[in-house]
């Protein structure tokens, strides 16, 4: 009888432990789920571009985004690059449409990492993307209320970054930091969300910052409208729709 | 009666005003400046200021329209007397341009059916720039260094989405023409005209014919279908309409004096065509690629040279075959680890070449690489290499270079200095031009 009280309550103390100990791969796709959270967004932004003398140049963006995969973005200002848009879909599979061409093209890999409409985020970061699929986690420490993590790209996943470090919140794993480090391990960018509030039901951070260090240039996104979970159809993330300049 | 007038009149503005509520409409444009000269003579070859105009319009997602006017101030004063000098036209020289007017309609009676009716630029085809399955819209040659640019034409477009296919139709009522280089680049992409030895042309008039504009004559229509298989975007397409070059089928030899001088009258007209159209998209390991082929199916020409004034009756010889030629062209791009852009063509049958035994070879290349955030690109190496003659290579090439500086100090504003260098040997676009290297600026502010 006694060996079966210690039994159980080893179990208990095992079971509690697992519960509260997340391995770092949970973190991650937790991280991701709580970011690609809602069914669909639709986001109006505004992105400033601040070089290291201080000047700034602002875009307006709308961006579409369903599920963890699909995401269209379009320029709304300034003039020269109303209309230019970029459709990021499942399999890797991208489309930029330039209207001064009149043509959607398809992106080849290469162009993946080159920095996207002068921004310092990559096209790659502008995808809709899922980082437990693109690389492997560790967990490096906890702090009183962050996950600190290493992300390696995993084995035939060809990317820019040697190793990320993220940190995510520990009450919602929400990413509220993460650094990029080039292929000689120096730190390169650095990515940051803030002002993260419950949206309905949905954690949304309402300003980003990605900050380009060797070239101390920053790209700030900052939401002025969202809208989650307001049943958006498929046909808006084609082609089709793509060139549809508004 | 004038109330019920009183009342239509509420009723029409209530349904406009609530329209334009909830329609969406913005203008924006541009203004731009292209000033080139040659580096021999120091003579100015362009001078052009242009105003455009953008307007556009959607209305709940059901259609939307587009507009872009272009006010232009283009050449030099053609001034040869003071009468000329009470002519503002003829101090400075402008022009308007439709370019492009369209209405779309979306989901037009059918969830997956797209409509656009009016003035548009339609561009078909996957390389850059030069598309050989494009032949829709004519081709704007007015910059010859600028090839790949169309106008826009009158049209009806259809686009019907099922799946992964896509569905296109086009018809265009009526026939526009090419504009041709003027200037010093006039004869660019037209072969010499030769005559008989001891003969000497002393004045050329040609007229053009143009196809009567009517249903059986001018129409042209084509069709494409569009997938993706394989990671890659393939489409087929067919076009029939018109070449829109002209082609000389009649001259006239008229004798000036008895030492072999002449005088020419020449006629020219718009061949019949049918193209069938292959091209794709996608990527092998890193590198973009794509390619498209055209198979032209043209109508054959005479071409009929009256000598009788010399006694020599009239002459005929074939100025077009109507045996199907093919133009194609492969490409690809490559962006380096440092951020280096390379672009490259190889293309068959440039623009204004046709049958099979007048298709050249040409090279396409552009290297850039952008500074400061996209503030500063440079292109120090971009260009053409044409062969005319594999057999004698080094007698029969030509080259031309267009290395590039641009800057875009502040959003909408951008500042272009460049170079068009040209070189050839042989009888070719780009060696009969070789004596015209010449600078350029531009600026362009959008708005």
């Amino acid at each position: 009888m006694k060996k079966m009280a210690i039994t159980i309550t080893m179990l208990l103390i095992i079971g509690s432990i697992y519960a509260q100990t997340h391995s770092a791969e949970d973190i991650l796709i937790n991280a991701d789920a709580v970011v690609n959270a809602p069914q669909d967004q639709e986001i109006s932004l505004k992105m400033t571009l601040t070089d290291k003398g201080g000047n700034e140049k602002v875009r307006e963006i709308k961006m579409y985004q369903k599920g963890d995969e699909t995401r269209l973005i379009r320029f709304l200002s300034p003039a020269d690059q109303k209309g230019v848009s970029f459709l990021s879909l499942p399999d890797d599979v991208q489309y930029l449409y330039l209207p001064a061409f009149h043509k959607v093209r398809r992106i080849a890999s290469h162009i993946k990492n080159d920095n996207f409409a002068g921004t310092d985020f990559s096209y790659d970061d502008m995808s809709a993307s899922k980082y437990a699929e693109e690389y492997d986690a560790t967990l490096l420490d906890k702090t009183d209320d962050l996950y600190i993590l290493e992300l390696i790209p995993k084995q035939g996943v060809e990317k820019n970054y040697s190793k990320l470090k993220m940190w995510a919140r520990q009450d919602n794993f929400y990413p509220v930091k993460v650094e990029f480090y080039d292929k000689n391990s120096t730190l390169w960018k650095l990515f940051e969300s803030r002002n993260i509030k419950k949206n309905g039901k949905y954690w949304v951070a309402s300003e980003a910052e990605m900050t380009d260090l060797k070239k101390q240039h920053s790209t700030k996104m900052i939401i002025d409208k969202v809208e989650l979970d307001k049943g958006l159809a498929d046909n808006i993330f084609t082609k089709r729709n793509l060139k549809r300049v508004k | 009666m004038r109330k019920k007038v009183f009342i239509i009149i509420g009723i029409l503005i209530a349904i406009f005003s609530n329209s334009y509520a909830q329609a969406d409409f913005s203008i924006n444009g541009y203004l731009k400046t292209d000033n080139r000269m040659l580096t021999d003579d120091n003579y100015f070859t362009w001078n052009e200021n242009q105003l455009g105009l953008k307007f556009e319009g959607s209305y709940s997602g059901k259609y939307h329209l587009y507009s872009e006017v272009r006010l232009r101030g283009f050449g030099f004063p053609e001034t040869s007397q003071t009468a000329d000098l009470q002519s503002k036209n003829k101090v400075y020289k402008w022009d308007l341009e439709f370019r492009e007017a369209y209405l779309d309609l979306y989901q037009f009676g059918l969830q997956d059916l797209d409509v656009r009716i009016g003035r548009q630029v339609i561009t078909w085809g996957t390389a850059d720039r030069l598309n050989p399955t494009g032949n829709i819209c004519p081709e704007d040659l007015e910059d010859v260094f600028n090839f790949g640019e169309q106008s826009g034409v009158n049209s009806v477009l259809t686009t019907y989405y099922l799946g992964d296919f896509t569905f296109s139709g086009v018809y265009v009522p009526a026939f526009t023409p090419a504009v041709l280089p003027s200037g010093i680049y006039a004869s660019a992409l037209s072969a010499p005209m030769e005559f008989p030895v001891g003969m000497t042309l002393r004045k050329y008039w040609d007229t053009i014919i143009l196809p009567e504009q009517k249903f059986t004559e001018s129409s042209q229509a084509a069709f494409k279908l569009g997938t993706s298989l394989f990671d890659y975007d393939l489409s087929f397409s067919y076009y029939y309409g018109r070449d829109d070059l002209p082609l000389l089928n009649k001259v006239i030899i008229t004798p000036v004096d008895t030492l072999g001088t002449v005088d020419a009258t020449a006629e020219m007209i718009y061949p019949k065509m049918q193209v069938i159209g292959a091209d794709f998209a996608g990527s092998f390991l890193d590198v973009g690629i794509w390619g498209e082929a055209a198979l032209t199916i043209p109508e054959k020409i005479i071409l009929s040279t009256d000598l009788t004034a010399l006694g020599m009756g009239i002459q005929e010889s074939v100025a077009l075959d109507d045996a199907p030629y093919c133009k194609f062209v492969f490409g690809g791009d490559y962006t380096f680890k440092n951020g280096l852009y390379f672009n490259a063509q190889y293309l068959h049958g440039f623009i204004h070449e046709r049958g099979n035994d007048n298709l050249n070879d040409y090279l396409t290349f552009h290297f850039e690489k952008k500074f400061f955030n996209d503030e500063l690109k440079i292109v120090p190496i971009d260009g053409a290499i044409s062969v005319t003659d594999w057999d004698d290579y080094e007698n029969n090439y030509g080259l031309v270079l267009n290395p590039e500086l641009s800057f875009l100090p502040y959003d909408n504003i951008e500042m272009i200095l460049g170079a068009f260098i040209l070189d050839g040997k042989g009888s070719n676009m780009f060696s009969s031009l070789k004596d015209n290297d010449e600078v350029y600026f531009k600026a362009k502010v959008s708005f």
